[in-house]
């Protein structure tokens, strides 16, 4: 049985007895004043700040200087390790735990399959296209804990990921539109649970993941949640429900579809 | 520390208040009366708080019944710290000082040395208008026209509205009506009503949308310290300025709903990130 906290209803009583609260009774809380200068026997000196120069005009030197040497930061022109770094494709990193946390939290439905939009509708995970980030990358902190069973797609994961997820008897799906050629092979992986590999194949490496790992495989046909765990989009789908090709107009809330026939063809080549 | 210096004044007073309290803990029976209202986010760990409906038809009060009140809004924490943060806000965002002095070099004359530096015996000066000077200009002085507009961060802001409400319903200062249609456009009888009622002399009404009964309008129209808002427009220092502040059911709800909405919001990036000028 719920029941206001003892202190909170004892305010409301002295409240009731005290003055009416209004604009001439307010005051704010006593914070903490700013700490003056000592005035003991010290209290006429620099205060450690030395006398004259920059140390007492706080005029300290830019960070990496070495007064004159050539400084350490520029002793070597180039780091070939990070060459073209700016041209990767990112995969910002969401832990399992993170995940996990925005399930119990009620910020991820799981009767409905988990894909970027609802994890970016959780506000706590952000997507920026002009950085390169092409994805989430999954990554495997808390697998251990994950528990919930979930129809799940994600750009970038390792295979205890999968693992992790499998045992719980969901599933993940590496996805996206137009892979670009050197991640062509990820993506028709089953072992990666690639969303253009075979399914028969998948359903094979399933198997093989879950003796790797030693646990036993739920049968999802024989889940009541079967319908939605085996929701997949199509290659060319972005968002569950919507059509490649179709405009959808916000102010109208109303959806265009196209009919030309060479549209329906492109869209769905 | 009010515990302690008021532990008598808290045990008498109440005894005797509270024969004409508004604010009820849950704990009737009177289930016909009760208006059952199922409560957005219900709360797991703290009782609603209920208060009666009253009505305005007659200058007797009558009770209409029971609402419960959801203990997130209308039973948090009573700080005054926090509402006199948002009313100082309130006074200050809007605040402009048109206080003005003039520096030296913006008086009039004073170009000249006023006489030789040296050999006369006289402190030395440059110019009649320094700040030393009688008639001089002002060191550091105001300058117009300076704005003290700050914005105060958003949870600080909804924390204002519930502990105002909060507090106005601990002192029996809230009052919740069926709706404010009276019977008479004439300011005798809305006063005579608030007098009856011991309602204090300044009123809030406070009604969903802008556009009033029209009774209440006339009523209240010549009379400067009965005062009428819409629930998009209740502020904490409109709150605080009036003694009583009276909710029709549909403003409780709307509100409550707003503050609700509020508090239990996923994606806070938006309102709690740093507040831009021309941000819409």
């Amino acid at each position: 049985m719920p029941h206001n906290p003892p202190t909170m209803e004892k305010a409301f009583n002295l409240l009731r007895a005290l003055p009416r609260v209004c604009l001439a009774n307010l005051k704010d809380h006593n914070w903490r004043k700013t700490t003056k200068r000592g005035r003991a026997q010290h209290g006429g000196d620099k205060h450690g700040a030395g006398n004259k120069g920059g140390g007492q005009r706080q005029n300290f030197m830019r960070i990496g200087y070495e007064t004159g040497n050539n400084p350490f930061y520029k002793r070597f022109p180039c780091e070939n390790y990070y060459r073209g770094q700016h041209l990767k494709r990112q995969y910002p990193p969401l832990s399992m735990l993170d995940l996990q946390k925005m399930i119990d939290t009620n910020r991820i439905d799981i009767t409905k399959p988990i894909d970027l939009v609802a994890i970016a509708n959780t506000g706590l995970y952000r997507m920026f296209p002009d950085q390169h980030h092409f994805g989430v990358n999954l990554t495997d902190e808390g697998a251990d804990i994950f528990c919930a069973k979930v129809n799940l797609e994600v750009q970038w994961t390792n295979d205890l990921v999968i693992a992790a997820v499998e045992r719980c008897g969901g599933i993940p799906i590496p996805r996206r539109m137009i892979p670009p050629p050197d991640a062509i092979e990820f993506y028709t992986d089953p072992a990666k649970r690639g969303y253009l590999a075979d399914p028969e194949k998948i359903s094979q490496e399933r198997l093989v993941l879950a003796q790797k790992y030693g646990y036993e495989l739920p049968r999802i046909e024989d889940d009541p949640d079967y319908e939605m765990l085996t929701e997949r989009k199509d290659p060319r789908q972005i968002f569950y429900g919507l059509e490649p090709g179709w405009v959808v107009n916000l102010r109208d809330k109303v959806i265009l579809k196209p009919l030309e026939e060479e549209l329906l063809k492109y869209y769905n080549s | 520390m009010l515990l302690k210096t008021l532990p008598k004044l808290q045990i008498q007073n109440c005894r005797h208040i509270k024969k004409y309290s508004t604010a009820i803990v849950a704990q009737t029976n009177q289930n016909e009366h009760l208006q059952q209202r199922k409560l957005m986010f219900p709360p797991k760990y703290q009782k609603p708080r209920q208060v009666w409906i009253e009505n305005l038809d007659t200058i007797d009060e009558r009770k209409l019944g029971l609402l419960d009140l959801h203990p997130s809004v209308f039973a948090v924490n009573p700080r005054i710290d926090i509402i006199q943060q948002n009313v100082r806000w309130q006074t200050l965002y809007r605040y402009v000082s048109y206080a003005h002095t003039k520096s030296t070099f913006e008086c009039r004359g004073g170009g000249k040395k006023p006489w030789p530096q040296k050999g006369l015996g006289r402190a030395r000066h440059g110019s009649i208008r320094s700040p030393l000077f009688k008639g001089g200009g002002v060191a550091h002085g105001p300058k117009s026209p300076t704005t003290h507009f700050y914005m105060l961060p958003f949870d600080v802001r909804l924390q204002g509205l519930t502990t105002t409400l909060t507090v106005k319903l601990a002192q029996d200062d809230l009052h919740v009506v069926d709706s404010l249609e009276i019977p008479a456009e004439e300011p005798s009888y809305i006063e005579e009503l608030v007098k009856s009622r011991n309602w204090g002399p300044s009123v809030l009404f406070v009604d969903v949308a802008d556009v009033m009964p029209r009774n209440i309008t006339a009523a209240t129209d010549t009379i400067k310290h009965f005062n009428l808002m819409p629930a998009y427009g209740l502020n904490v220092y409109s709150m605080l300025k009036h003694d009583t502040l009276v909710l029709t059911k549909p403003a409780v709800e709307l509100i409550e709903d707003k503050l609700l909405t509020h508090l239990h919001k996923n994606d806070t990036r938006f309102v709690t990130s740093k507040y831009k000028v021309n941000q819409v």
